[in-house]
């Protein structure tokens, strides 16, 4: 394994968390991306994944080891150059009175920064992006009276209006349309591309998951496999962390 | 009351009404009323959809102990000294630090998730109370109008009073303007904004605090028991109509101040007090908007 240096993003070192009732979700836990990388996070429901995300995101202390951003201890500073798609994507209260507009301007707030102001130059890119994720007609309509996978391309737009290094997604695709869940893809490739954004991102979805993502990390509590995409679907190693015959999961669709 | 027994034989006709509203504390009266209505009705829209209703009931009770606090030290005959002309807004300054107070402590309750949320404002509540009548009762004798302090005496309301609800309206409405979207986000999502590196903590705390010394100010009005339907009300009438965040910030204050320009002079015709007058009126306004969108929509309603 490689050791880290200033150019990595996300640095875990031998990272684990026990939550307050005792349950152990991540255990010893070390793993480094890299700008440009496209890390596939894999695992059973339970296995600690949205852990792995909140750790990186600094919504869960590892209660062993170190968690750094950026090379840097995780801060409010590093966070605001990561994008966020959480696994419930959807607003917290769903009668909060907030339209498609305001919501995906809202990740502008940390870009623009304490004591300024929302601009000319804000609105311009929360119009850019929901243009581009076809979210342009939905913009007047209230947030929590979306369908499930128009919320989700909300929540994706939010994350993108302020130019993330670094996207963290938490299973995006769960209760996305193919034809949806194709484009979302297509805009996370070209993300990675043509900006060089570093993905993230979270699924049972093994078969996206491996067509999209550089390398894959398999965890259940511990971590089981981390290497190359290739290296990866040759190897026999699904079976094992999983403990069960993959095939249950391929077709579990998780909404 | 004094005031209300004064008028009492002869506020039923509509000419004495009138005659009423050049009298200076009518005026004062509207104009405290204005400026409550704002201040709360603005704060109500963070309060309500942070889903911390109840915290201006906790704090009210722990305004209540600090103005008892205030009352109690002004009792006492060095204080009433040394203050000399400010010995009426005295207690009101010790209740604004202890409800700053309460309002810090009752956040980081809530923050600590150890006390359920509601549990952490009960406790501040029983507490602000408990403290509140054992303070007054020592005090006895020293000429505090209960019954204004539990249910408001917005006719009896000094121009001090309105001097200092002007420059708090002032600075809250400034902290707000200049943290608002911050404000919008941590009411909106606090996990999700704390994600994207908002110090959402800061505007928990700031929420809190500010619905803390909204209260401090509302309660001349409406007194201990009512100060809260000014902190819920307005916002929860403005969700019903809103789609969005703007309309539901614009709304909330026009609410609020319908409820005082209808409720304040019923309640001088009537001879009814007024806080509870006003609170009921906005209570009124509620129903007929929820009325309203009834009559006007044809909504599919989802089985919960
Ligand atoms: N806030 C919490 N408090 C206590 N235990 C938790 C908490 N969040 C998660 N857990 C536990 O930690 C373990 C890992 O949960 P996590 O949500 O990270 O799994 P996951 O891989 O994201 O699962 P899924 O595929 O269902 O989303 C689970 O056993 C879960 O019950
Ligand atoms: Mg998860």
């Amino acid at each position: 394994m490689q050791t880290a240096n200033s150019s990595s993003i996300v640095d875990l070192e031998k990272v684990g968390v026990q939550y307050e009732g005792g349950v152990q979700a991540l255990e010893n836990i070390s793993l480094q991306v890299y700008q440009r990388d496209i890390v596939g996070i894999i695992g059973p429901n339970g296995a600690g994944k949205s852990t792995l995300l909140s750790v990186v995101l600094g919504l869960v202390k590892p209660t062993t080891g170190e968690a750094r951003l950026f090379g840097k201890p995780i801060s409010s500073d590093g966070l605001r150059r990561v994008g966020y798609v959480p696994q419930k994507a959807q607003p917290r209260d769903i009668n909060f009175p907030s339209t498609v507009y305001e919501t995906v301007l809202m990740g502008r707030v940390p870009k623009a920064g304490l004591f300024h102001r929302l601009g000319k130059q804000d609105h311009q890119k929360v119009k850019e992006v929901l243009e581009q994720l076809e979210l342009f007609d939905l913009k007047d309509r209230r947030i929590g009276l979306l369908s499930g996978g128009q919320s989700q391309r909300v929540f994706l737009a939010k994350a993108l209006v302020s130019d993330p290094e670094l996207l963290l997604l938490d299973e995006p695709t769960s209760g996305v349309d193919a034809h949806s869940r194709k484009e979302f893809y297509d805009v996370l490739g070209r993300l990675n591309q043509e900006s060089g954004v570093t993905l993230i991102l979270s699924s049972h979805d093994i078969g996206i998951v491996t067509t999209l993502a550089k390398r894959v990390v398999c965890i259940n509590r511990t971590l089981f496999f981390c290497g190359d995409t290739s290296e990866f679907t040759s190897s026999s190693i699904l079976a094992k962390t999983y403990d069960y015959p993959i095939e249950v999961v391929r077709h579990h669709d998780h909404a | 009351m004094i005031i209300r027994s004064k008028w009492c034989g002869i506020t039923t006709t509509l000419e004495t009404f009138f005659t009423l509203l050049s009298a200076g504390f009518i005026q004062r009266a509207f104009i405290i009323g204005t400026i409550i209505a704002v201040l709360s009705s603005i704060l109500s829209v963070f309060v309500v959809l942070k889903r911390v209703s109840l915290i201006g009931d906790g704090l009210a009770h722990t305004a209540f102990g600090g103005l008892a606090l205030g009352y109690y030290l002004s009792s006492l005959g060095y204080f009433s000294i040394a203050l000399g002309n400010y010995l009426d807004v005295f207690p009101i300054w010790v209740a604004a630090v202890v409800v700053v107070l309460g309002s810090i402590g009752i956040t980081k309750a809530i923050r600590s998730a150890k006390v359920a949320g509601d549990a952490a404002v009960a406790l501040f509540l029983q507490l602000g109370l408990a403290f509140g009548i054992v303070l007054l009762s020592l005090s006895r004798g020293f000429g505090i109008n209960l019954e204004s302090l539990l249910f408001g005496s917005i006719l009896l309301v000094t121009s001090n009073q309105i001097i200092l609800a002007s420059a708090i309206l002032a600075i809250t409405l400034g902290l707000i303007f200049v943290f608002f979207k911050e404000l919008v986000y941590t009411t909106f999502d606090e996990v999700q904004a704390r994600a994207a590196g908002v110090e959402t903590s800061f505007f928990d705390y700031l929420i809190s605090v500010l619905a803390g010394i909204v209260v401090i100010a509302s309660i001349p009005i409406v007194g201990v028991l009512l100060v809260s339907a000014l902190l819920v009300l307005p916002a929860v009438t403005s969700v019903q109509v809103s789609r969005s965040f703007k309309q539901t910030m614009i709304l909330s204050p026009v609410f609020g101040i319908i409820s005082v320009i209808i409720g304040l002079p019923m309640s001088i015709i009537l001879d009814t007090a007024s806080g509870a007058t006003i609170v009921l009126t906005g209570l009124g306004i509620f129903l007929a908007v929820l009325g309203a969108k009834r009559l006007t929509k044809s909504t599919v309603k989802l089985a919960p």
